[in-house]
């Protein structure tokens, strides 16, 4: 359907690692997608588990990227972060919060299942509309880099595979079975309306 | 569609305004003009941007261009592109809600592309007709005087509904998705909206049940209402479809979620089929499908729990919640705070406007309604009216819940539980933590009853079906009632208001019923048949038999005679308790016998179905049949007869169990045995379960029907040969006894005798394999054919053995393969007949040319286990001198032989193959078993050992004996120092001396070396008897001294000189050693040593004088050390050692490192002296006494050269040699 191309977003909880690595990928494959968090805040690791960096979701990703410089070069270079918004500054300016996003979609990829609740929670207290379709499906990503990557290419696989169906409702179920077999890993899956 | 596509509307807007700027002076309509023209011809990308610029023009900015263009856009709905269509049917939507007016011209435009092959483009088309739904019944609502046009409209919309409901069974999945979604908007429209309804501020201001005035002229409000319901119970049918998909799932539990907030009405229902549901998850879900639908269950359950209209159902909700993992802190969470149990207010007055309306219905109904309905109607709206019916079934099975009931309930069930734990199971699973309690027990009974319910059961569920029944009687008869318009008009002006409305509907239904649509309207404005109409009529006519009696058809007397024939056989309990079970039988019987027809495969199945208690019937059945036969005789058939006999035969054989002897009971009393009885006969008797009984039965058979008993034995004689183990056995158990009985023993014997006689056809006759007739296939012999030819036979051997005498006769013409065969399986019989059998002397005396296999064979089994009687040894002994000289018929009996006999036979038995010699031995020295003929031998060990020593070579030759001899000492039980002694003592004693006497000597030596002390007195005595003169004993004799040295140094001291000196030619290194010891002598001693022995010992010192001798004792030291006899010594000696390297004889340089290498050459040196010189025997005799010494058991190994005649026959007793027939070794024994 190249008319109508699917238009996909990929939630992770701060918008920062895993949803943009896909957002990285699928962009570069051709696909209209767009990326979010559904967190209350943007958290980033910071020098101790239990002092992470919090910022709101109007923080660009440059400001933070220039806090954290200032904060700890050294740290945030090597632990990766600094790299990582370097790369999310490259694809849009800021993080984006699922919940305050009205536009429509046709299919939401989630990294974790606690998004994914979040995501159903919010799509379901929308008061329905169109009646339009929006299929959910969560893919489980470990929030560090080299999952990222990994679950990236699998959320990449999936859309891509989802985009070549005739009839991407009647085959996604089976589709979906196929990748849990492939990827042995667990997918949930259920449909909303707007 | 709103919000996505008004977005959308907007950037195109926006993309427009910058148009515009560059076209200011154009007017909009021209500008449409432009761009229609314009999208006509391009790209179907560029056509939709273009579509879509269009659209806002003339919808958003002047839609009074609206009108003008709809037909242009409209033409679009054809294009190729399925984007283009779906942009069709979105610009529908966008008009028809910009001016409703237009639905009228553009519904029919959206009927067609709903029907669109495209799916993507029904899925729009679905989603625009949920939105216009609403429109329409909005604008129809709105006007007060309905056009024709409008009405048409209207029945084209609800005509499409119809179409979407059905497609809930759509093969698309997406499809339905888009139906389930259109039937929830559609049951919110078509419900009233109540004040505590949960509606989105969006959908404020949408129609729903409520605004439909009831007097409206053309729209019926409870047609509508029924409408709704409908689609709920279409929604909730489809929810429990066993295979529904997970998203249709899932969006059908949105969609409950979204009614019952919005339609708290339908609470009760919503929750029973998430209740359902949950017990009853699709077993065609995957696991994570199963975690994705419960997951969703939980969300909508929460958000029904939110609602205040939910709190009766709290309880309900919240044990599935617990169940789906929710903690009861969260459920308390989520539930509203003003949970106060309100009335069900909000939903009582629906069903009570219904009521109402019933009531006035029924009340207009005239009075040929029989039943008191009417009465009944005015319900008090009670708990019951609202129970759902699984609330009845648990309330039922509270109390029934017992521990031990539910107790029995598990232990019942376990049976049934599946192999594999279902994936919806496994995620359903919580451990019940408060068991016994009584919420425990509360939510038990609710599981049951929701189980009970959907799989149809319970009193609830009769109820309930009782209740609807009613409502729909009451139904019924309103809707007749509003159907007939006459009435209506008559009763209208006493009728209610609602009444009026109904009859204003109907008014109108007449214009209705011509536009073509009509026939999709819903029921209640069609004009069905008149269901009531003859009943209500309630015309008299007068009574005339002839109109109502009609002679049957044949099928119906048939179907009567038939039923009543079944009549008397089932009321079999009644009539034997009546005592006349006896005239029962007799007419079934007469019956059934004479009537064709199906009655008799009803009876026999009857009988069949409980052989046990109904055989007297079945006996008289068969009588009855018999009595037939022969009542027409002449020219009768049995066929009858024997279908009747032969369906019990068979029946009762296919019955699992029989174990009383109904079967040879009923064969033994049948009148006659047909052909097909005795074949479910022998089925019987060649079913493993059933053989004994199948062939006793036909043993009786045989004995006490003499008529035709020839038959009756040759089936039993069949299956002697039969296939199966179990069978055989057991009638060769049987046809033994026969064969005792004197008039049936020659029918035996033939048959035998016939059989065995098949072995001397070339290929086995095909009666083998089953097959009637005598022609012979191309099949070779089997092991299995041949056997299957013996065993009658076989097992009559033991009983008559005269027949020994065949089988000699038949396995002289047989081939090899059979005589092998044959051989194997004499073993038991003959074993049975025993050696005094006198039939078996007699074969032995006669033994006939060919059978010679056979008569060994016979022997060896004989003699297996029993020493041989002197009878049979004179008979072999006899067979052996007079007919056949071959050595191996001894064998067996060679126990039973005398010690001269055997002793002559000796060089021929150990020139026969190896392990026959083993053989031969074991039965000579009594190892062969560990019972019985050892004692027997008539050659004690030692003496067998002496008469291998004296066999004359001449006769035999050297190879061979010393394999024998090999055995001898194999076996070293038998052969102890003190046997070997004797036989030593012997063989020295006798004269001349035995070859083989040293090579015996060393081999006891190495076996014992203890025998030394006694070796060494052999020794000094044979220096008397001047041993060497015997050249090979005396090559012996100086080996075993050259292996007992220092002890034989007394023994050489004592030879002659030049026999001393003969001896230092041959192990020159024996010299110094020897010279040593006389010099340890004391004086006195050495004097004794006559100076002619000094001289040849000193002989060599003489000659190396030169040397210088210190060097000496040191490398004599070292000699010794390594008690190696030291070749450079001595020069070399004359003749033997010519050919080795001259290396020896310049005198190694004696230097301490040059120790290891001569060595090494002495070593080599002495090999070589080893071989040479001697004889080949010779040789060997020391070569075998080395090894002897390690491996005792060495006797197989070199033993083929002396095979000349070997393998051959006389292998017998250990494998029945591959080629009995073909081998030489039978021509030999002719």
């Amino acid at each position: 359907m190249p008319v109508d191309p699917l238009r996909v977003a990929v939630v992770c909880s701060s918008n920062q690692n895993r949803s943009m690595e896909a957002h990285n990928i699928l962009s570069k494959r051709g696909f209209d997608v767009r990326s979010f968090g559904t967190g209350t805040h943007v958290k980033l690791p910071g020098p101790a588990p239990d002092k992470p960096n919090i910022y709101d979701f109007k923080t660009t990703y440059e400001q933070m990227y220039n806090d954290l410089v200032r904060k700890d070069k050294d740290l945030y270079t090597q632990n990766g972060i600094l790299h990582m918004l370097e790369r999310n500054k490259r694809i849009k300016m800021r993080p984006e919060r699922f919940q305050s996003c009205k536009d429509q979609f046709d299919l939401v990829v989630t990294c974790e299942e606690r998004v994914y609740d979040q995501v159903l929670e919010d799509l379901n207290s929308r008061e329905q509309e169109t009646f339009q379709p929006v299929h959910v499906i969560n893919v489980d990503i470990q929030d560090n880099h080299e999952e990222a990557t990994l679950g990236a290419f699998l959320i990449c696989e999936l859309c891509q595979c989802i985009q070549h169906t005739d009839d991407m409702e009647n085959e996604i179920d089976e589709l979906l079975q196929e990748f849990e077999e492939k990827s042995h890993r667990p997918f949930l899956h259920t449909v909303c309306f707007y | 569609m709103a919000s996505g596509d008004q977005s959308k509307g907007g950037t195109a807007s926006q993309y427009l305004s910058t148009d515009q700027d560059a076209a200011l002076d154009m007017t909009t309509s021209e500008k449409v003009v432009e761009l229609l023209n314009q999208a006509s011809l391009i790209s179907t990308e560029e056509k939709l941007v273009i579509l879509k610029q269009v659209q806002e023009l003339i919808i958003n900015k002047d839609p009074s261009l609206l009108d003008n263009f709809l037909d242009e856009i409209i033409a679009f709905q054809t294009d190729k592109s399925i984007e283009v269509r779906k942009f069709v049917i979105g610009f529908i939507e966008e008009a028809c809600k910009r001016d409703n007016e237009l639905l009228h011209r553009l519904i029919a435009n959206l009927n067609m592309l709903m029907r669109d092959e495209s799916v993507n483009v029904v899925k729009k088309a679905i989603l625009t007709l949920t939105h216009l739904y609403k429109v329409a019944l909005q604008c129809l609502v709105r006007t007060k005087s309905v056009s024709d046009m409008q009405e048409a409209c209207w029945d084209m919309v609800t005509q499409m509904k119809d179409d979407v409901l059905a497609l809930l069974d759509s093969d698309n999945d997406g499809v339905r998705t888009h139906a389930i979604k259109f039937t929830e908007s559609l049951i919110i429209t078509l419900s009233p909206r109540t004040p505590d309804s949960d509606t989105p501020k969006k959908h404020e201001g949408d129609i729903s049940l409520d605004k439909i005035p009831k007097d409206h002229t053309y729209i019926r409000y409870d047609t509508l209402s029924e409408e709704g319901k409908f689609a709920l119970e279409q929604l909730l049918k489809f929810m429990v479809h066993p295979a529904i998909s997970s998203i249709n799932l899932t969006t059908a539990l949105g969609s409950l979620a979204t009614l019952a907030r919005q339609r708290p009405m339908f609470m009760s229902k919503v929750a029973q089929a998430y209740e359902t549901l949950h017990a009853n998850l699709p077993p065609t879900l995957a696991k994570s499908q199963v975690s994705s639908v419960r997951k969703n269950l939980k969300l909508h359950l929460v958000s029904v729990l939110k609602h205040p209209s939910s709190v009766d159902f709290h309880g309900q909700i919240s044990t599935l919640l617990l169940d789906l993992g929710m903690s009861q802190n969260e459920i308390t969470r989520c539930t509203p705070a003003t949970a106060q149990p309100r009335k069900r207010l909000q939903h009582e007055p629906f069903v009570e406007g219904k009521r109402i309306k019933m009531e006035t219905a029924l009340a207009e109904d005239d009075e040929d309604k029989e039943e008191p309905a009417p009465v009944i109607t005015p319900k008090p709206s009670s708990s019951v009216g609202t129970q759902s019916s699984i609330d009845l079934t648990a309330e039922y099975l509270l109390p029934l819940l017992s521990p031990e009931n539910v107790a029995n309930l598990v232990l019942i069930s376990m049976v049934y539980l599946p192999e594999v734990m279902p994936a919806s199971f496994q995620a359903t699973y919580t451990p019940v933590e408060s068991a016994g309690t009584e919420a425990q027990i509360k939510h038990l009974a609710r599981l049951m009853a929701t189980q009970m319910t959907s799989a149809g059961l319970g009193p609830g569920l009769e109820l309930c079906k009782a209740r609807d029944e009613e409502v729909k009687e009451e139904e019924g008869q309103s809707e007749i009632s509003s159907k007939d318009p006459l009435i209506i008009r008559k009763y209208s002006a006493v009728s209610l208001g609602q009444a009026i409305s109904v009859l204003g509907g109907t008014y109108k239904s007449p214009v209705t019923e011509e536009t073509p649509q009509i026939k999709k309207l819903p029921e209640p404005i069609l004009p069905t048949t008149q269901p009531k109409a003859p009943g209500a009529s309630g015309r008299k006519k007068v009574f005339k038999l002839a109109d109502v009696v009609q002679p049957f058809s044949e099928v119906q007397v048939e179907k009567l005679i038939n039923m009543s024939v079944n009549r008397i056989l089932h009321s079999e309990k009644a009539i034997a308790l009546s005592g006349m079970s006896h005239i029962r039988m007799k007419l079934l019987a007469r019956l059934v016998t004479q009537f064709e027809g199906g009655m008799k495969d009803d009876l026999m199945q009857f009988i069949l179905d409980d052989m046990r208690s109904r055989s007297e019937l079945a006996f008289s059945l068969l009588y009855h049949e018999y009595n037939e036969y022969l009542s027409q005789q002449p020219s009768g058939s049995l066929d009858s007869y024997e279908q009747c006999l032969f369906s019990l035969l068979s029946g009762l054989q296919e019955k699992p169990e029989q174990r009383d002897g109904l079967f040879t009971k009923l064969v033994l009393e049948a009148p006659v045995i047909t052909d097909s009885a005795l074949e479910v006969i022998q089925r019987y008797c060649e079913d493993e379960s059933r053989v004994y009984l199948g062939i006793s039965t036909l043993k009786e058979l045989i004995l006490k029907r003499p008529s035709r008993q020839f038959q009756y034995l040759n089936v039993l004689l069949n299956l002697s040969s039969h296939e199966k183990e179990k069978v055989r056995s057991t009638a060769l158990g049987f046809i033994k006894r026969m064969y005792e009985k004197e008039h049936l023993k020659d029918c035996v014997e033939k048959f035998a005798l016939t059989y065995m006689q098949f072995l001397v056809h070339p290929n086995p006759p095909s009666l083998l394999f089953g097959a009637g007739e005598d022609t012979e296939v191309a099949a070779s012999w089997t092991e299995e054919t041949v056997r299957q030819c013996l065993y009658l036979y076989l097992s009559l051997l033991p009983l008559n053995h005269r027949l020994v005498h065949e089988l000699a006769a038949v396995y002289t013409e047989a081939i090899a393969d059979i005589k092998r065969s044959v051989l194997r399986v004499i073993e038991q019989p003959i074993r049975g007949m025993g050696m005094s059998s006198p039939d078996l002397l007699l074969l032995v005396e006669n033994c006939p040319k060919g059978a010679e296999t056979l008569v060994t064979r016979c022997l060896h089994i004989l003699t297996d286990k029993v020493p041989p009687s002197p009878e049979l040894v004179e008979r072999v002994r006899d067979l052996y001198h007079k007919r056949v000289p071959d050595v191996r018929f001894l064998i067996p009996v060679i126990n039973g032989l005398e010690k001269n006999e055997v002793i002559q036979a000796l060089p021929k038995l150990i020139k026969l193959n190896p392990i026959v010699v083993k053989e031969v031995f074991n039965r000579l020295l009594g190892t062969q078993h560990s019972e019985g003929s050892s004692s027997m031998s008539p050659l004690s060990p030692a003496e067998l050992l002496i008469a291998l020593h004296n066999i004359d070579s001449s006769k035999c030759d050297m190879k061979s004996i010393i394999k024998a001899t090999n055995l001898c000492f194999g076996e070293k039980n038998v052969y102890t120092t003190e046997v070997l002694a004797v036989v030593m003592q012997q063989l020295m004693e006798q004269t001349p001396l035995p070859i083989l006497l040293m090579r015996t000597v060393i081999q006891s030596l190495t076996m014992y070396p203890r025998l030394a002390g006694f070796v060494m007195n052999i020794l000094a005595r044979l220096i008397l008897k001047q041993v060497w003169k015997y050249p090979k004993v005396w090559e012996g004799f100086v080996k075993c001294c050259q292996r007992t040295k220092p002890q034989s140094y007394n023994v050489l001291l004592q030879l002659p000189p030049s026999q001393l000196a003969s001896v230092f030619e041959r192990c020159p290194e024996m010299r110094e050693p020897l010279l040593q010891h006389v010099h340890s002598f004391t004086p006195h001693q050495q004097a004794h040593i006559p100076s002619s022995i000094m001289a040849v010992l000193e002989a060599n010192i003489r000659k190396q004088e030169p040397e210088p001798e210190p060097q000496h004792p040191e490398i004599m030291e070292e000699r010794q050390h390594v008690s190696v006899p030291v070749p450079q010594e001595e020069p070399p000696a004359p003749a033997p050692v010519a050919f080795t390297e001259p290396e020896p004889e310049p005198e190694p340089i004696p230097s301490r490192r040059e120790v290891d290498e001569p060595m090494e050459q002495e070593e080599t040196a002495h090999a070589v002296l080893e071989v040479t010189p001697e004889p080949a025997s010779q040789m060997e005799v020391a070569e075998e006494a080395t090894q002897s010494s390690s491996v005792t058991e060495k006797t197989e190994e070199p033993m083929e050269e002396s095979s000349a005649m070997s393998a051959d026959v006389a292998d017998l007793p250990q494998v029945v040699s591959e080629d009995a027939d073909t081998d030489p070794g039978t021509s030999n024994v002719d």
